[in-house]
Order: C-alpha cells, then sequence, then structure tokens
C-alpha cells in the first residue's frame, strides 16, 4: 500500500504544473459549492436571529377572549396558567417579552398612513433595540412614555422628523375611536419585504389607547436558550395550554376539497358562534414563520448544488483525458514495471490512488479558500448597504460552514474522481508488458 | 342625639330634592333625544334616496362618489349600491339587522364589516346612513342653552353608555322645539374632538325628518372633509328582495 502511494505522490509530483490545474479546478469546485453552503447557512441563521429581535422572541403565545357583546379580543390578563408554564420549563427559557399591538392610521398635518405598531417594553427588549438599524434620530430616549420608533419610509411618507409629535388615531379593542400623541424618536430601516415592517411605541402608551390595563397585553414571546428546543417547547406549551395540536401534512393532503371547505366553514362557524370563557390560546414558533424563507434557501442550496454537479462532470472528464494521456505518457514505464513482476491490480491502484490524492488535495484546498475568503469578507462592515442589514450580523456577513455538508461533499468529489479515473486505470491494468515494451510512445 | 337625627333626615331630605330637580332638568333633554331618535327613524315606510359624497382629501384632491340608498328601519335594513365613479361601480352594504356586508362585484364575494368603520375612506360612517339611536346609546351629563347662528339651541354632552358605538362622548347643537341636529362633535376616549358634523338642512319626510346635506370634517387631519347631500327621496314601498344579497350580486353585474 505504501508502495503504491510513493508512487502515485511521486507520479503527481512529476508533472506538478498539470497536477496544480487539475486540482484546481476540483479547488474550484469545492469552492463554490462550500461558500453557498456557507453563505445560504449564515444568511438562514441571520435571519432566524434578526426575525427572533423584530418579533420579540422564539415562541410566540397570543390569547383572545369571547366579550359580552359577541366579538372576540386579543387580550392575555390572567397570566397563572402562563406563569406556571414559564416557571417549569424556566431551563430552556432564556428571557420573555410581552408585546401589544394596534393598526393605527398615523397622523401628521394632512398627511396619514395607517402601520403596524407594537407595544413593547423597551427594557425588557434590549435585544429589539440591538437589532435595530437606526437612520435617523436617537434611540436614547425611548423609555419616554409616548416615544414612537417609526420605520424610515413611514417618517417619509407623513413628512415627519424626529423630536416632531404625530398623532395616531386608533380603535379600542372594542372598536372606539380613539386619539394618541406620539413623540418620534427614531426612524429604523424598513423590513416590509420581510413583511415585518412595524412600528414600536412603550406598551403602556398603546394599552391605554387600546383598552388594554397597564399589566395586560396581546402576546407573549420567548428568548430560549438553544434554538434547537423551539418545537419541542412550542409543543409543550400547545399541550399545556389546550391549542389544537397542528395538523399531520400527510393527513392534510389526504383531505378532499370539499372536506377541507366544511372544515373552514365549521370553524368559521365556531369561532362566530360559539361562546367561550377564558382565554382561548394560540402558540406560533420562529420555525413556523421561517418556512417560507428556508425554502427558498433551499431552492438556492439545491441550485448551488446542481452548479457543483456541472463543475463535478466537466473536472471528471477532464480527469479522465488526463489519465488517458497520462497511460499514453507512462506506456513504457508500465511495461517496464508490469516486466517486473507488478501485478495488474497495483497499476490500477496507482492510477486511482493518484485520482484520489488530486482530488484530496484539491477538495481541502477549496474548503481551506473558502474560509479564507470567509473570515476576509467575515470581517468588512457593510454598513453602507441598510437594505442588506435584515442577512447581516450587526453589519457583517456571516458564513455557517457545516462539517457535514463539507465531508460529504468532499466524498462526493473524492467518488466522482475515482470513477472517472477508473477506466484509464483500467485500461492501464490491462497492458500486455510486451506490447507496452516495444511502444513507441 | 335627637338633632343628629333632625340633621340626617334634612340631609336625605336635601339629597332627595336635589336629584329630583336634577332628574328633571334632564329629563326633558332625555325626551330631546327621545324626539332625534324618532324622527329619524321611519318604521312605517321604505325610504329611497340618492347620496352624492363629496370628499376633500388634502393627499387624494377630490373625490365624487354617487351611491343610491335603500332604507328599511323596521327590521334594520339597508342597502347602499355605488353607482359612480365607474371603477367602483357595483359595490354595496347591506344591513340585515345586526349584521353589514360589503360586497365587491369583482371578487364576488361579501365580507362582514361593522357599522363603525369609514364610508369608503370618506369621513362618514357606515352608521351615519342608518337611523339615529342618541337616546339608548348615550346618557346625558349635561346640557346648556345658546345659540348656533341664528337659532336657539340646546347644547348636550352626552357620554356613551357601553363600548358599542365608535365615539365614546358627543357633544350636540339641537334646536329647540323642532328637535333638529344641526352639529355634532365627536370626541375620542382621550377626549379628543376627531370629528365635526354639521347637518345645515333638513326635509320633512312622512312624520320625520332626514338631513339633506351632511358635512363631516376631520379635526385631526388639516383640511379632510366630506360632504353627503341626500336628493331623490322617495317614501315609495320598496320589494323585499332589494334587501337581500341576491339583489346586490343581480344589480352588480
Amino acid at each position: 500500500m505504501s508502495m503504491i502511494l510513493k508512487v502515485a505522490s511521486r507520479n503527481i509530483l512529476r508533472q506538478k504544473k498539470r497536477s496544480f490545474l487539475l486540482a484546481g479546478a476540483i479547488a474550484f469546485g469545492m469552492f463554490v459549492i462550500t461558500m453557498i453552503n456557507a453563505l445560504t447557512g449564515g444568511v438562514v441563521e441571520n435571519i432566524r436571529v434578526n426575525f427572533s429581535h423584530a418579533l420579540g422572541g422564539h415562541i410566540f403565545v397570543s390569547g383572545r377572549e369571547y366579550t359580552d357583546h359577541g366579538s372576540v379580543i386579543q387580550r392575555i390578563r390572567n397570566e397563572d396558567q402562563l406563569t406556571a408554564l414559564l416557571e417549569e420549563n424556566g431551563a430552556v427559557i432564556e428571557s420573555v417579552t410581552k408585546r401589544s399591538q394596534a393598526l393605527p392610521t398615523l397622523i401628521f398635518g394632512s398627511k396619514q398612513t395607517m402601520h403596524l405598531v407594537y407595544g413593547v417594553d423597551f427594557e425588557e427588549e434590549e435585544k429589539l433595540l440591538e437589532s435595530l438599524v437606526v437612520t435617523d434620530g436617537s434611540l436614547a430616549n425611548v423609555s419616554r412614555h409616548n416615544s414612537l420608533i417609526l420605520p424610515g419610509p413611514i417618517g417619509d411618507r407623513l413628512g415627519v422628523q424626529p423630536g416632531e409629535t404625530i398623532l395616531v388615531r386608533l380603535e379600542t379593542l372594542t372598536g372606539q375611536q380613539n386619539v394618541g400623541e406620539f413623540m418620534v424618536e427614531a426612524f429604523i430601516e424598513d423590513q416590509e419585504r420581510f413583511g415585518l415592517s412595524a412600528a414600536y411605541a412603550n406598551r403602556d402608551y398603546l394599552n391605554s389607547l387600546i383598552g388594554l390595563g397597564e399589566d395586560e397585553y396581546q402576546s407573549l414571546n420567548m428568548f430560549l436558550t438553544d434554538m434547537d428546543e423551539i418545537d419541542k417547547l412550542g409543543a409543550t406549551f400547545r399541550t399545556a395550554l389546550g391549542v389544537p395540536a397542528e395538523r399531520d401534512q400527510s393527513k392534510f393532503q389526504e383531505i378532499s376539497e370539499d372536506e377541507a371547505m366544511e372544515t373552514f366553514l365549521s370553524n368559521v362557524r365556531t369561532e362566530d358562534i360559539t361562546p367561550w370563557e377564558g382565554t382561548r390560546y394560540r402558540v406560533t414558533t420562529l420555525n413556523q414563520i421561517m418556512e417560507p424563507v428556508e425554502a427558498m434557501v433551499y431552492v438556492l442550496n439545491k441550485v448551488g448544488l446542481i452548479i457543483f454537479v456541472i463543475l463535478l462532470v466537466i473536472t471528471a472528464v477532464g480527469i479522465t483525458n488526463t489519465f488517458r494521456m497520462i497511460l499514453v505518457e507512462r506506456t513504457k514505464e508500465i511495461g517496464t514495471m508490469r516486466a517486473f513482476g507488478m501485478q495488474q491490480e497495483t497499476v490500477k491502484y496507482i492510477f486511482l490512488m493518484e485520482a484520489l490524492l488530486l482530488s484530496l488535495a484539491g477538495g481541502v484546498a477549496g474548503v481551506g479558500v473558502t474560509a479564507i475568503v470567509a473570515f476576509v469578507l467575515g470581517k468588512i462592515e457593510f454598513t453602507t448597504l441598510p437594505a442588506m442589514q435584515f442577512f447581516l450580523n450587526q453589519g457583517h456577513i456571516t458564513f455557517s460552514i457545516s462539517l457535514g455538508s463539507v465531508v460529504l461533499n468532499l466524498v462526493i468529489v473524492l467518488v466522482m474522481s475515482l470513477i472517472a479515473a477508473y477506466w484509464p486505470a483500467r485500461a492501464a491494468a490491462k497492458l500486455s508488458p510486451i506490447k507496452a515494451l516495444s511502444s513507441h510512445a | 342625639m335627637k338633632q343628629l337625627r333632625y340633621f340626617a333626615v334634612g340631609l336625605l331630605l336635601v339629597l332627595g330634592f336635589s336629584t329630583i330637580v336634577l332628574a328633571d332638568d334632564f329629563s326633558h333633554i332625555r325626551e330631546v333625544l327621545h324626539r332625534i331618535d324618532e324622527q329619524s327613524r321611519f318604521d312605517d315606510t321604505d325610504l329611497a334616496s340618492v347620496l352624492t359624497v363629496i370628499t376633500e382629501d388634502p393627499e387624494k384632491g377630490l373625490e365624487k362618489m354617487v351611491v343610491r340608498q335603500f332604507r328599511r328601519d323596521d327590521g334594520e335594513r339597508f342597502l347602499l349600491l355605488i353607482q359612480e365613479p365607474s371603477v367602483q361601480k357595483g359595490q354595496g352594504y347591506l344591513l340585515e339587522g345586526d349584521n353589514l356586508w360589503f360586497y365587491d362585484p369583482s371578487s364576488r364575494k361579501f365580507a362582514h364589516t361593522s357599522m363603525k368603520e369609514s364610508f369608503q375612506g370618506s369621513d362618514a360612517r357606515n352608521a351615519d346612513f342608518s337611523q339615529w339611536s342618541y337616546s339608548s346609546s348615550y346618557k346625558i351629563v349635561d346640557y346648556s342653552d345658546g345659540t348656533l347662528g341664528k337659532f336657539e339651541v340646546y347644547i348636550i354632552d352626552l357620554e356613551a353608555v357601553d363600548d358599542t358605538v365608535p365615539y365614546p362622548y358627543v357633544k350636540l347643537w339641537v334646536t329647540k322645539g323642532t328637535n333638529l341636529v344641526l352639529r355634532a362633535e365627536e370626541y375620542s376616549l382621550t377626549k379628543r374632538l376627531m370629528r365635526s358634523a354639521l347637518f345645515p338642512n333638513y326635509a320633512k319626510v312622512g312624520s320625520g325628518v332626514i338631513p339633506t346635506q351632511m358635512i363631516f370634517i376631520d379635526e385631526l387631519v388639516k383640511g379632510k372633509k366630506t360632504q353627503i347631500t341626500i336628493s331623490e327621496i322617495s317614501t315609495n314601498k320598496l320589494p323585499d328582495h332589494v334587501f337581500t344579497k341576491a339583489y346586490v350580486e343581480r344589480v352588480s353585474r
């Protein structure tokens, strides 16, 4: 075996330029796929983190009540059940935030626009404040009772500046008209394309305008210590709070359109007619919200894989041709070795070992180059691209290289190279020593 | 001890008398509110009219809308069918008791909406096209005598009895004797003036009255107001099928 390794290494080093180009082609393919995987992995991770900060958690529990007037309002006021659950699962819960929300009309002079406003406790929302990209104004005074943080485009639409006061027309939970005055503290980068365009106000003040008590809120959001626990803890809360379990996707597909419509109508009827007492909860997780983003990234990774395979096929053709050339060049040498008693299999293994070493060197080099490029790009701060901030971690591109996918890609490269070199190797092994020695190559 | 008893009895008498006096003070205002509601209600007859809605919006400019209205107060029904502009032609609002439906011919679907909602982005609310119910929805907080232009009026402060009405506080200027609301100011829960309504013209229709001109001023958005003119008023009996979804769908084609 060591002899095969020694001869193969010597052969590679004999044609340094050719070996370098061949390994370089493999390295380039490996670089492309590893880079795409690392970039998409990092982007997903950043979007997840930024999403969770903007939404205020990883798991979201909202509560609804049925009022005496027959309407449904979103409110959580009796916390006993939730408090008990939070205590039970305290080990995996890092922090909790409570939010309320409204969809008011924001008015400044003769201009008006509707926009989602979250009522938050800025003291417990450090992560939110860290994730906001301020484009104008400052977050220094957000603890003021009527502070408002506005997405930049909304501020532009209204023609308002930080430090000015705007009117907010909204409805209470029961539909009564109300008006509040908010002081615009800052403009932030808008994330409308992700459905996350929201303004932020102090929860106590927003509560007073929408008819919620000081200690009441509409959703309880949890940050977990480990994001891998999201689905498990979400299921725990659903079970404990009596939230209907999510439907099994396979069962869902089996339901006919008529059945689906009947189920939908029965749900609507139930919600419209059947009153209930107390609070009905709904539990949503970050993973559910992230599904469309992850589907997009999945497609991107698949495109990357296709590019990788195309590059590999081209490289494989190159490897086959190179080894066919090597076969012609070394015919006499092979004949000599065979004449001295080298077995057919050994000749074949030398060829395959050469291919293996070349692809291994190329693959490792590709991963190494990816690591260097990722390190350099990761150091650059992209503050001039506010539109990109949601994909970035504090202005920096993040690369998430998964060991599993690197090993898998490397194995694919090695197998592909062995396959490409197999036929020239077999042809070399089958050479007759007499014919080889008498050849003019 | 005896003196204390006399004092207590005296105090009770004074309090009781004050209550009766105050009650009497508000009772004739309550009667005014009842009259306003009665006059705006047409239980014995159907009502059809054409509404011309002109909204002045500082951002959007002037917008005109022509709406055909059918009302049957006995049964709490009305139908508003938009005739103009042509892009909105066929859209309709159908009130069936407690349910108000909005019909959009482009999607051919009815969507549930509320009487508290704004009418087509104007300063009018859907409830403005129905009969008034001040006496049942509001309690009298205070009132005073005054004048509005050449009219002697009661200026009445009202507070909603529950949260089913859009405006928690309302101030009315009502003519003495004829009980016509000439002006209404509507306030938010934080007691900020949100909308002023002016009713400069009325028409007598049967035993009731109907404002033929309504001006709604948005007091929050500078320069935004809506004027509604009501014409072609008819009290002819309307067919029952007018107040059905099928009719709305048919005439909207």
